[in-house]
């Protein structure tokens, strides 16, 4: 651009560039697109709460509209994360507020959300539209009737798997008679009743209403009343989805149903009766998305279902025992999965929870022929989550060659350190297959028996490897310096139980001046290490989280218990008042 | 819309004339012309219809983006086509060079036509989409003007910036240096040079101050001399932040940086300050002119390859890693937890 490119034309190129990543390398071009970029960046993610100040993020990019923020580390799932640890939203809220009158969204992941953060929002942004929280904690309803109170142009209100104190069904009715806005509405994670009628009238003046998950306590007969006040609804999402058998109420449910003529996704199902089932086989075609996920003790009515959905992408499912391809004297029976193999060919996104993964009966086997099935039965399949009983090296392999356009492969074997069932051998060769022949490989979490070998050879191809997930796994350092030294892409690492010590972390250091963060549990990293890694590297803070109670008295040489290491350009712990130099220790009694 | 001064009989179209800003003319037909907005509006001036009245183009608008336009408007302005058809006429006119898709853009723009800017814009885009900031640079050949600190991490905190603190061991272990060869060189030529040419005084000349005013020098050695002290430990901030001028003249603030209208050199702002420097100030020029030398390499190679600094820097207090592979795993003894695994049974 040797000649004038007017900025407004610049601008407008901007426009059509969305990608974080893309926005960033675009601000690094040059000084003038630097200072054009962050005029018109309108939407942030942070990555981590800890990893920026909100003040210098206010300051680079005044006209922001959407903020998206994660807060505690992914294993915090796993409730290995005190309490009082960290990720609270409020000192963000109180900044932003200030900062950016005119924000329009707000997303918050496994953050720790007070009330008065929700009516803070509620009250600082006039022009306020979205609000999604997943795996949040640390708010009520009383929040909630702030947000429905206060926003007169919500549009999006989703509570994702979060921790809410029921104080009140009845914060539904705070939504005034004049909002009429609302396009989304979750409230699955809701573990009380909210009031029907207050539900029943806010969804009747929501013509825009296109996603709506109710929760368990909207009973099944007043399925059909929603859906006819609402037939435009793209994802739906019923209550429990049983009740007493009764053919006006099947009959209303499916008319119902059939009058969805957008419908796209189902989920909810708590409790299913079978009977009922088929009320919905009329959008069954139509379904790109099923979370079945909830339901219990199903039966072979998924075979009937999956073999309707021709059109499904996504598939959440919770399989019985009875579910899984069992051998059965010489042969495989036919199964779910083997259905979903046949009929869904455009299934991207897979799913397979077991419903009761601690019962230890020896005649049922939970195996990875279904997982076979559907990498040879689905091309276009790219994300699995998959948890079973059994697995092999063969079966990996033959997963890996039918399917090397997979991006996301998480795979549980419920026992821990379980080898190949067939060989005894470690699984090493067939999660080799997986990271060598899957070139586009983000995110991968593994199990079974695994040694160093597994660690060799993702350091070798894992190149696009983002996140990777360990436990129980590995012999030595070099299996940690293996993944740290070769994975060029690597962002976020998580590692719990595992034989790693100081020597691969201190050599890697560099290493994770790149990445987002860093999680060891339960492995051998030292205390000393901690310090000096604290101490060395300035861009990082590094976090001991350790429930003994002599901290203080600590011995250099003494393992710690957890430790959070993550990259930030904020310093200290912002908004913390336990700082201790440069290495923070906390205490879970505090 | 008004008629031609010429009309040329054996043709029932009417047509326009258009000027460039290089000064050549030519003819359009006008129903092709008025899809350009701004074309649209002189001629409603009642411009372009002869060859003495043509329209004048904005600067923009070269001969060659001027028939790529009209390509443009002579294929889109036919109403009978189907949105596939020109959707497929789209896909195939953007492809060209870079430098020629940028001429388009900019004068579709000045033009006010608007569906070839976005056309053109969203090509553009896709060009710069999935592309480090070296290959941007390199794609439309924009120069590199950030520097090296405005490059990293443009969220930083500047107090906090390790490269900061990377310079100040570096100076210090600079100013050893120098020192040792200044005692070594002074043994050979006069003993009392040694007092003159003190650390600070050199260190002084580092950073660029006029060596003329020994007093002010004095007062401000001290200072240094103070925060020397400081230099090497863990929290390098307060040198930084509280010493205006090493702020000013070597660690420009990133807000100052931004308001700067001339692209800058790649450097830190080292050696802007050696022309200050007089031959009457007391400090051997042959010696002067070795110090320029390795502080202006020292910048240099400061800048180029700072990830390596780092490693350095790491290594000047821990053991390296040799035993590596010949170390046992630190076993830890199995501990009890409540899940199994890494996944949860999310749903």
């Amino acid at each position: 651009m040797a000649y004038s490119f007017p900025e407004e034309v610049l601008e407008h190129v901007f426009s059509f560039i969305s990608s974080e990543k893309d926005r960033n390398a675009v601000s690094l071009v040059c000084k003038s697109w630097y200072e054009m970029e962050r005029w018109c960046r309108r939407r942030i993610f942070v990555g981590n709460c800890y990893a920026v100040n909100p003040k210098i993020m206010i300051r680079r990019f005044p006209e922001v509209k959407s903020i998206e923020l994660k807060g505690k580390p992914h294993f915090a799932d796993f409730n290995l994360v005190p309490e009082g640890w960290g990720g609270y939203v409020y000192p963000w809220i109180v900044e932003i507020a200030r900062g950016y009158p005119c924000l329009e969204e707000i997303r918050l992941k496994r953050m720790v959300v007070t009330d008065e953060s929700l009516e803070l929002i509620s009250k600082s942004f006039k022009n306020f539209k979205v609000l999604v929280l997943s795996s949040c904690e640390g708010f009520s309803t009383d929040g909630l009737a702030a947000i429905a109170a206060n926003c007169r142009n919500l549009r999006v209100l989703e509570l994702r798997e979060c921790e809410v104190e029921d104080l009140s069904g009845h914060w539904l009715s705070h939504f005034p008679d004049s909002c009429t806005s609302l396009e989304s509405l979750n409230i699955a994670c809701l573990l009380s009743e909210v009031s029907f009628s207050a539900l029943e009238r806010l969804v009747a003046r929501s013509p825009n209403l296109k996603t709506l998950r109710l929760n368990r306590n909207v009973p099944l007969e007043k399925l059909s009343t929603l859906l006819q006040l609402a037939p435009q609804l793209v994802e739906f999402g019923t209550g429990v989805y049983s009740a007493e058998i009764r053919s006006d109420v099947y009959a209303s449910l499916t008319e119902a149903f059939s009058g969805c003529k957008n419908l796209k996704g189902l989920s909810g199902f708590w409790e299913v009766i079978p009977a009922y089932l088929p009320a919905f086989y009329s959008v069954c075609s139509r379904l790109t998305t099923l979370n079945l996920s909830y339901a219990t003790a199903q039966s072979p009515e998924l075979t009937k279902i999956v073999s309707q959905c021709h059109n499904l992408q996504r598939l959440l499912v919770c399989l019985d025992a009875y579910l899984y391809p069992i051998q059965v004297l010489d042969y495989i029976e036919d199964t779910g999965l083997n259905a979903l193999a046949l009929s869904c060919k455009d299934l991207q996104e897979l799913r397979v929870f077991p419903s009761d993964p601690f019962v230890a009966d020896a005649n049922v086997l939970l195996t990875e022929q279904g997982l076979v099935s559907v990498s040879e039965g689905c091309p276009k399949l790219q994300s699995v989550l998959y948890f079973c009983r059994q697995m092999s090296n063969s079966a990996l392999i033959t997963i890996a060659n039918n399917r090397p356009n997979l991006t996301c492969f998480r795979l549980c074997i419920l026992e821990p350190r379980a080898p190949d069932y067939v060989t005894f051998e470690p699984l090493d060769a067939g999660f080799g297959a997986i990271v060598e022949n899957c070139k586009q490989l983000r995110r991968l979490s593994m199990s079974g028996l695994l040694t160093d070998r597994v660690f060799e050879h993702i350091g070798t191809h894992g190149k696009k490897l983002d996140m990777l997930s360990v436990a129980f796994a590995g012999e030595s350092d070099l299996g940690l310096h293996h993944v740290l030294s070769g994975c060029d892409s690597l962002r976020k690492l998580e590692i719990r139980d595992c034989p790693f010590g100081d020597k691969a972390l201190l050599a890697n250091a560099s290493k994770l001046e790149t990445m987002r963060s860093l999680w060891m549990s339960s492995c051998g990293v030292s205390f000393g290490a901690c310090k000096l890694l604290g101490e060395k590297m300035p861009g990082l803070n590094v976090e001991v989280i350790d429930e003994r109670e002599n901290l203080d008295s600590l011995h250099e040489s003494c393992p710690v218990e957890k430790l959070y290491i993550y990259r930030t350009v904020a310093g200290q712990r912002w908004g913390s008042n336990k700082v201790l130099k440069k290495a923070l220790l906390v205490k879970e009694s505090d | 819309m008004s008629e031609p001064d010429v009309i040329k009989p054996e043709m029932m179209r009417s047509y326009i004339w258009l000027q460039t800003a290089d000064g050549s003319i030519q003819q359009v037909e006008q129903e092709v012309a008025i899809f350009c907005p701004l074309i649209c509006h002189e001629i409603h001036a009642g411009m372009g219809s002869s060859k003495t009245y043509p329209i004048s183009l904005p600067a923009r608008v070269n001969p060659v983006t001027l028939s790529l336009i009209l390509d443009y408007c002579r294929f889109h302005q036919v109403p009978g086509r189907s949105n596939k058809e020109r959707k497929s006429f789209d896909e195939k006119f953007i492809r060209m060079d870079t430098n020629r898709l940028c001429e388009l853009t900019s004068a579709a723009d000045s033009l006010q036509l608007k569906p070839l800017v976005d056309l053109t814009s969203r090509a553009l885009a896709r060009m710069i989409e999935g592309k480090t900031p070296e290959e941007i640079r390199e794609t439309f050949h924009i120069p590199d003007d950030l520097t090296e600190e405005e490059k990293l991490e443009p969220l930083k905190n500047i107090t906090d910036d390790p490269r900061i603190r990377l310079l100040n061991r570096l100076y210090a272990r600079k100013r050893k240096e120098l020192k040792e060869k200044e005692k070594l060189k002074n043994v050979e030529v006069e003993a009392e040079h040694v007092d003159d040419r003190s650390v600070d005084e050199l260190l002084s000349f580092i950073n660029g101050e006029n060596g003329v005013k020994t007093v002010k020098n004095k007062k401000k050695n001290r200072r240094r001399k103070d925060q020397q002290k400081n230099a090497p430990e863990s929290n390098g901030i307060s040198s930084v932040g509280h010493d205006d001028r090493v702020k000013g003249h070597c660690l420009p603030n990133i807000n100052e940086l931004l308001k700067l209208q001339d692209s800058e050199d790649d450097r830190f702002g080292l050696e802007d300050e050696f022309d200050d420097c007089d031959i009457g100030d007391g400090i051997d020029p042959e010696i002067k002119e070795q110090i320029d030398r390795e502080v202006e390499d020292f910048a240099r190679r400061l800048n180029s390859d700072w990830p390596e600094r780092v490693q350095e820097l790491l290594s000047l207090g821990q053991e390296r890693r040799p035993s590596l592979y010949t170390v046992n795993g630190n076993g830890c003894s199995a501990r009890r937890s409540s899940s199994t695994g890494v996944e949860k049974h999310e749903k």
